[in-house]
């Protein structure tokens, strides 16, 4: 082999790393990403049953409903809309009543959303930035949060 | 007063950096007293850092920072932890660190006069920015403006010993890349030889192998902390800790097989740059509030555009000079088709566009919300089935790189490696058909023997085996890849083969778990000096005589009013049992068990390459 066409051929395996890269990018990009919503932002007749997104705002006053040790059912609200929620597994230590939180799951048929993962912050005062300005559209919002 | 003694050192310090600053263009100086100068400078640093610390230890509540994240009946390490665990404090550490490697670099001996301070002063430079923005957006020796007699506390999760050592081993980590950077800039500037090269290959060792042990206690302190019962989230602060990790690793290969060529050193150039740029950008990243994660303290605009001014200074700075400047005195760069030259190429390649993927990842949430006013969230999948795929061909080409040869297409041996490989492929698949059948399990096995086997034979092929330090120095390379092939096991089984029980139960229950019985012992709570401590008591293998206690339950913090998970971990050499105490109701609790499989092994890859991270410091 000539040294140029090695070299040539070392070009060909670069671009074709960075064009797997790229392929590998663009796909993930839109198959591995879920989109956030408020409560109120989700429209009943456009859901899409068993497809993965995240709902946030707060636990409803007195939704809370211990069904076993490990199952819940409780709601999650914006004060202009609430979605039922369930959740089989281990609630993090910061989630009660009127906190804010984040859940991933996705609805089934009758409009329960399944949660499969919760997140309450790890910080007290803690509410992501993009919730926050939300609520303050809302006009929902409790000073108490920082 | 310690605050006072604190400010005053700090605004000291900034100024004598300025004043050397200023000495390149104004006045001259000797190298002694430019020498002299920085390391005052430095200790004035250390200084401002320890009267911090001291208002920390003595609960000095008149200190605005120390009212907010400290308490008085906090243990002691957590006091003297408190320091850095808020945002003041940690950019006072950051600043801190800078100006210790400083201090060291100036005692470097054997290198030109000229280099030398050229580093010092782009050093002192960046001393200064930094130093800025602390006393203007995050000033640590605020005065309280009341007067109290107990402080607000520290958030619950942060103590823990894991945690207290992890930040300042990872901003050494980050902010060792400065000084690759100044050495970088200043040897583009003076150009006299490559000695610039070999000074460089040091500090950015010393500085990968801090990145690699705070990533690694980062990683170990969710794995028992956070009790999810995994080790890496992919959440933005790994994300971002991870990438100039990644560009370091290219950093450091770069620079052990450069030999003089123009274009390898105008990479590493690159690399120095990128590397510090994403050490900058990930600190304006989580202080700006911008991204949220455990790491991101009470977040401040100013704060975020002041770093974002930073980062655009340091960035722009270097790479026009790197734009403008041309290394001289260079070889022709000898690329074959398979040889050690195109090894590292393909191999620095696969690194960029890892490190770029994740950024891209990292930051498109950011990107969509601007452009499309729509949240979404890129997580654990999207990382996983872009990253793991652009690095198997680097991990596949890494069990052979030591051997290939810099001149030929030759590879030494070849035949002893194609026999190798094929038997190995036999007995992971023999394995993976009797285990589940997992393709990603099967092929991060097969990848992760490969190296170390390869390694192996390399070692024994290549060298006369002798046992002294020399023998020790030469292997090195291997030895690192035989840790990443031991990590890459472990990451793969622990992820691929861990399997997950849930159980209900009240006390007295026995149940199984993995063949073996384990007994529900009781629930107890305690009062701890500065938490209340509820646990499960679980004896696990009750049939041998030696069975062994597991406790895991939560900590309630009466100050902060959290409560924080306590995983319950068994560890042995080949798997981690881990269970996690959940809620309960009528008296019958949740219990989940984990079995991570060789959990084990990835702290001892990462142990691994870290102490060959460290050989190579000392190698020539």
């Amino acid at each position: 082999m000539s040294l140029r066409f090695q070299r040539l051929l070392l070009i060909l395996l670069t671009l074709v790393i960075i064009l797997i890269a790229v392929l590998l990018i663009l796909y993930n990009t839109r198959e591995n990403v879920s989109y956030f919503y408020t409560p109120s932002e989700i429209d009943k007749s456009e859901i899409i049953i068993n497809k993965t997104i995240r709902i946030g705002g707060f636990i409803e006053n007195d939704s809370f409903n211990k069904i076993s040790s490990s199952s819940f059912k409780f709601r999650i609200t914006d004060e202009k809309a609430s979605i039922p929620v369930s959740y089989n597994g281990i609630l993090p230590d910061l989630f009660r009543e009127g906190q804010g939180a984040v859940i991933e799951g996705a609805f089934n048929n009758n409009d329960v959303f399944n949660a499969t993962n919760v997140f309450a912050k790890h910080d007290e005062n803690y509410m992501p930035a993009s919730i926050k300005e939300d609520l303050k559209d809302t006009g929902y919002w409790n000073k108490k949060y920082k | 007063m310690s605050s006072l003694v604190g400010f005053l050192s700090l605004v000291f310090a900034i100024g004598i950096n300025f004043y050397l600053f200023l000495s390149r263009y104004i006045f001259k100086f000797q190298k002694q007293k430019f020498n002299l100068f920085i390391r005052f400078s430095s200790l004035l640093t250390l200084l401002s850092f320890f009267s911090l610390m001291y208002a920390y230890v003595v609960s000095d509540f008149s200190n605005y920072n120390v009212f907010q994240n400290s308490h008085s009946n906090k243990p002691l390490i957590y006091k003297i932890s408190g320091t850095w665990g808020n945002h003041e404090g940690s950019m006072l550490l950051w600043l801190c660190i800078l100006s210790i490697f400083s201090f060291f670099f100036s005692f470097t001996k054997n290198i030109e006069d000229n280099f030398q301070k050229l580093t010092l002063i782009i050093q002192a430079f960046l001393h200064i920015l930094f130093g800025l923005f602390i006393v203007f957006t995050s000033n640590p020796f605020l005065v309280n403006s009341i007067l109290v007699n107990e402080g607000l506390g520290l958030n619950p999760i942060l103590q823990d010993p894991g945690l207290a050592v992890h930040p300042p081993i990872l901003y050494a980590g980050y902010v060792g890349y400065s000084i690759v950077f100044s050495i970088a800039i200043a040897g583009l500037f003076q150009n006299t030889d490559d000695e610039w090269l070999y000074v460089a290959k040091k500090w950015s060792l010393i500085s990968w192998t801090f990145l690699t042990g705070g990533i690694a206690l980062g990683s170990y302190w969710a794995y028992y902390e956070l009790g999810w019962g995994g080790w890496w989230f992919w959440d933005p602060v790994e994300n971002i800790s991870l990438m100039p990790w990644i560009a370091g690793l290219a950093l450091v290969h770069s620079l052990m097989m450069v030999r003089g060529e123009q274009a390898i050193k105008k990479w590493i150039v690159f690399l120095s740059i990128l590397c510090f740029s994403l050490s900058v950008f990930g600190t304006f990243l989580v202080r700006s509030g911008i991204l949220t994660s455990v790491h991101s303290f009470a977040a401040d605009a100013s704060r975020g555009i002041f770093i974002l001014l930073i980062f655009f200074i340091v960035t722009g700075f270097g790479f026009l000079v790197f734009l403008l400047k041309e290394p001289k005195k260079s070889n022709a760069l000898n690329l074959l088709f398979i040889n050690k030259v195109s090894a590292l190429v393909i191999n620095n390649i696969l690194m960029i566009i890892a490190t770029l993927t994740i950024l891209l990842g990292t930051i498109y949430p950011i990107i969509i919300e601007v452009l499309y006013n729509k949240r979404i969230s890129v997580g654990g999948p999207y990382f996983n089935s872009t990253v793991i795929p652009i690095m198997i061909p680097g991990f596949l080409l890494m069990s052979i790189a030591p051997i290939l040869s810099w001149q030929t297409n030759k590879i030494n041996n070849s035949k002893k490696y194609v026999l190798a490989f094929i038997i190995l492929s036999v007995l992971v698949i023999l394995q993976s058909y009797f285990l589940d059948f997992n393709t990603w399990g099967f092929v991060g096995l097969l990848l992760g023997f490969w190296i170390i086997l390869a390694s192996i034979i390399a070692i024994f092929s290549s060298y006369k085996i002798k046992i002294n330090i020399k023998f020790f120095k030469i292997i090195n390379p291997h030895v690192a890849h035989i840790g990443v092939g031991i990590a890459i096991i472990g990451i793969t089984c622990s992820s691929v083969f861990q399997n997950e029980l849930d159980f209900n139960l009240n006390e007295g229950d026995k149940f199984n778990v993995n063949g073996k019985t384990v007994l529900f012992e009781k629930i107890e709570t305690t009062d701890e000096i500065n938490f209340q401590s509820l646990r499960g008591k679980f004896l696990f293998d009750i049939e041998k005589n030696q069975s062994k206690e597991i406790q895991a339950g939560k900590n309630y913090y009466p100050v902060s009013k959290m409560i924080t998970s306590e995983a319950g971990i068994l560890h042995q050499w080949n798997k981690d049992i881990y269970f996690i105490l959940g809620d309960q109701k009528n008296n019958e609790w949740f219990v989940k068990v984990l079995i991570n499989p060789f959990v084990s092994f990835i702290w001892l890859g990462v142990i691994i390459m870290m102490y060959s991270g460290l050989i190579a410091v000392f190698r020539r």
